[in-house]
């Protein structure tokens, strides 16, 4: 007998009982549904994440501030309210200011250091090209050594440079080339509460992404400069943490090691990607347990059909063991019956899974379209959906082995007798 | 064609053994029409069976065309009952949703023979046993003695050199009954195929070459037709 004949008669077979197939296949349905979707929101967010954080590149730079103490269980008293030490807004007294002395001896040893950039701490009021029309401005600083990819233009590569989020460079001019070379006016307020204008070149368009969308960057010697200027009482001069470039990646771990014994956290950009890929997997796997358990329950429905057949066939059982049909074609024609059960709803549960996640995706674009540019709830890649016709149709197959493997040890003669 | 020696089957269970054949020696030769004969228990069933290669014997060994079946794998004797082995049942067996060919040609596609081989073999099958025009027809509108045709058009399909045939007519009444016995007899006289009938209608014993008569497992007589008693 051929397996294509096998198919055939096993299709056939669920035929016979449409209703019992169509509502095991049912069950299975929801199961690959719930799969599919739960799939499709992991990969959905992981490839928005990583359309973020790929604009920033920087394999040997470390970020480094003071470690937190680790909270140790929850407190049962009150905790003592300190002071802060001066009247400056800027900076949060309670983030562990460190001083650039503080920064050379904590650098002091360390092999491979190329840069080290402070972290500056900087707000603007405004930006404007023509000195006219003003627009609100949200500042960032570009730390040496990391690079920040651009839509247009180039990324920051000497003092006084600017790269522009899209969105702001496209109200200045909707052909966002056109702004590549320019000078823009930047206004900061400083400590004594007046503004300030400095002048800065337009470099680039940063590329879209969370951290870009809407900020501006600017190098790191303007950074400091706005930073101090902006600083009040003794606060000049002090940091929340620093960045390091190193002359090669090989050197990060010691260095790590190093600071970690002098009471710092060193991260690279690939640990915090790393950080929040770890946390998506595991939201990832959580969304998946309960789609298992949702495969796991249609799965006994499978073997309930299953061992119902085999009781229903018996006699037919029989009679085409008596003609000469090996024990392994019986079982696979039970299997492959299983195995169809499996397929159909997995194909089913995948395609509306799908349908449902892309229109899902269309409703949010229109709705929340400005916020979330480029942003897809559900991401369906063919891997991810042939793992999951995969995994189905696999556990259909094991459902079907126990009543498959009972059709195929029955004995001819007694089935033929059976009533 | 077909030999027993010493042929015992004990079924046990609960303790109790029962045998239902003891030490049966009996040979069937080519283009034979045997009837086998008893009351029920007597064993008749079993021996047809173990014939049959359906069922594995306690002691003693089957031997067919000069082969002792006890030394043939599992695989080997699904091959020996598709290939020399057809086989008509009281009850018909047959699937009442699918189609007379369907139901015909299911010993072919065990085989694994080709969809062209599958239409003419139907074909020769069914004109042989009169229901061409009911090749499409769904097996469950078949009136009782049809079916037997079609289990027989089954049977048939494969050229075997052995029809087993357990109670052909027990389910059908005498006028139909006896057109699927000459249809049998036909195939014996014409083809030269070797029948063996398991039956406790006496006139459909009558009728065969060859009456063997069991009680208590054992064979009490075995005569040619037209013997004395």
């Amino acid at each position: 007998m051929k397996f294509w004949d096998l198919i055939k008669i096993a299709n056939r077979n669920l035929f016979r009982n449409k209703l019992r197939t169509f509502l095991t296949v049912a069950a299975i349905f929801v199961g690959s549904f719930t799969l599919t979707m739960t799939n499709g929101l992991g990969d959905g967010m992981r490839s928005y994440v990583e359309s973020q954080v790929k604009n920033f590149e920087s394999d040997r730079v470390l970020m480094v501030r003071k470690k937190v103490e680790e909270p140790s269980g929850p407190k049962n008293g009150a905790e003592e309210y300190k002071d802060a030490p001066d009247g400056d807004s800027g900076l949060d007294p309670n983030s562990f200011l460190i001083t650039e002395q503080q920064i050379t001896s904590l650098t002091n040893g360390i092999v491979g250091i190329m840069t080290v950039t402070p972290r500056y701490n900087i707000g603007g009021e405004y930006i404007t090209l023509d000195g006219t029309k003003k627009y609100k401005v949200e500042l960032g600083m570009l730390s040496e050594g990391i690079t920040q990819k651009t839509e247009a233009g180039k990324p920051i590569s000497g003092e006084r440079q600017i790269v522009f989020p899209v969105g702001l460079a496209r109200t200045f001019d909707p052909n966002i080339d056109n702004l590549i070379g320019r000078t823009a006016t930047l206004g900061y307020r400083n400590g004594k509460d007046e503004i300030v204008a400095i002048a800065l070149t337009v470099v680039g368009v940063a590329t879209k992404g969370f951290m870009t969308n809407t900020s501006s960057f600017v190098d790191a010697s303007t950074a400091k400069l706005i930073h101090n200027d902006q600083r009040r009482g003794d606060t000049p001069g002090k940091y929340i943490g620093f960045s390091m470039q190193m002359d090669s990646p090989e050197r990060i771990d010691a260095a790590k090691k190093v600071l970690d014994e002098r009471g710092f956290t060193a991260v690279t950009m690939a640990d915090n990607q790393k950080r929040t890929y770890d946390a998506l997997g595991i939201f990832k796997i959580a969304m998946s347990l309960v789609a298992a358990i949702a495969l796991l329950a249609a799965s006994f429905g499978i073997i309930n059909t299953l061992v119902i057949a085999v009781l229903e066939r018996t006699k037919e059982i029989g009679l085409q063991k008596a003609l000469g049909m090996s024990r392994g074609k019986i079982f696979a024609i039970f299997s492959l019956e299983s195995v169809l059960i499996g397929f159909w709803g997995a194909l089913l549960g995948t395609v509306f899974g799908i349908a449902v996640g892309l229109i899902t995706n269309k409703v949010l674009i229109a709705a929340y379209a400005e916020s979330f540019e480029g942003f897809n709830l559900f991401a369906f890649t063919l891997p991810s959906i042939a793992s999951v016709m995969l995994i189905v149709s696999a556990v259909a197959f094991f459902a079907g082995v126990m009543p498959a493997f009972r059709a195929s040890r029955l004995n001819p003669i007694d089935s033929l007798r059976y009533e | 064609m077909l030999e027993t020696r010493q042929l015992s089957k004990t079924y046990s269970g609960d303790g109790t053994d029962f045998q239902a054949l003891r030490d049966v020696d009996l040979r069937i030769d080519k283009g034979d029409c045997v009837a086998i004969v008893g009351k029920s228990g007597s064993g008749k069933s079993t021996l047809m069976h173990l014939l049959a290669c359906l069922d594995a014997p306690s002691n003693g060994s089957v031997i067919v065309d000069g082969q002792d079946v006890s030394s043939l794998s599992e695989k080997a004797k699904n091959t020996l009952r598709n290939q020399k082995f057809g086989f008509v049942f009281q009850q018909f067996f047959l699937n009442g949703r699918d189609t007379v060919f369907e139901n015909v040609v299911l010993p072919m596609r065990i085989r694994g023979e080709s969809a062209s081989t599958l239409t003419k073999d139907a074909a020769t099958a069914l004109a042989a046993v009169g229901l061409t025009d009911k090749t499409n027809k769904r097996a469950k509108d078949l009136s009782g003695g049809e079916k037997q045709r079609v289990c027989i058009a089954r049977a048939l399909i494969g050229r075997p050199q052995v029809i087993f045939a357990d109670e052909p007519t027990g389910n059908l009444d005498s006028q139909t009954g006896a057109a699927v016995e000459n249809l049998l007899f036909d195939l014996n006289r014409e083809q030269g195929i070797t029948l063996v009938i398991v039956t406790h209608d006496s006139e459909l014993a009558e009728r065969c070459d060859r009456l063997i008569e069991m009680k208590d497992g054992q064979i009490v007589s075995d005569k040619k037709r037209g013997e004395a008693k």
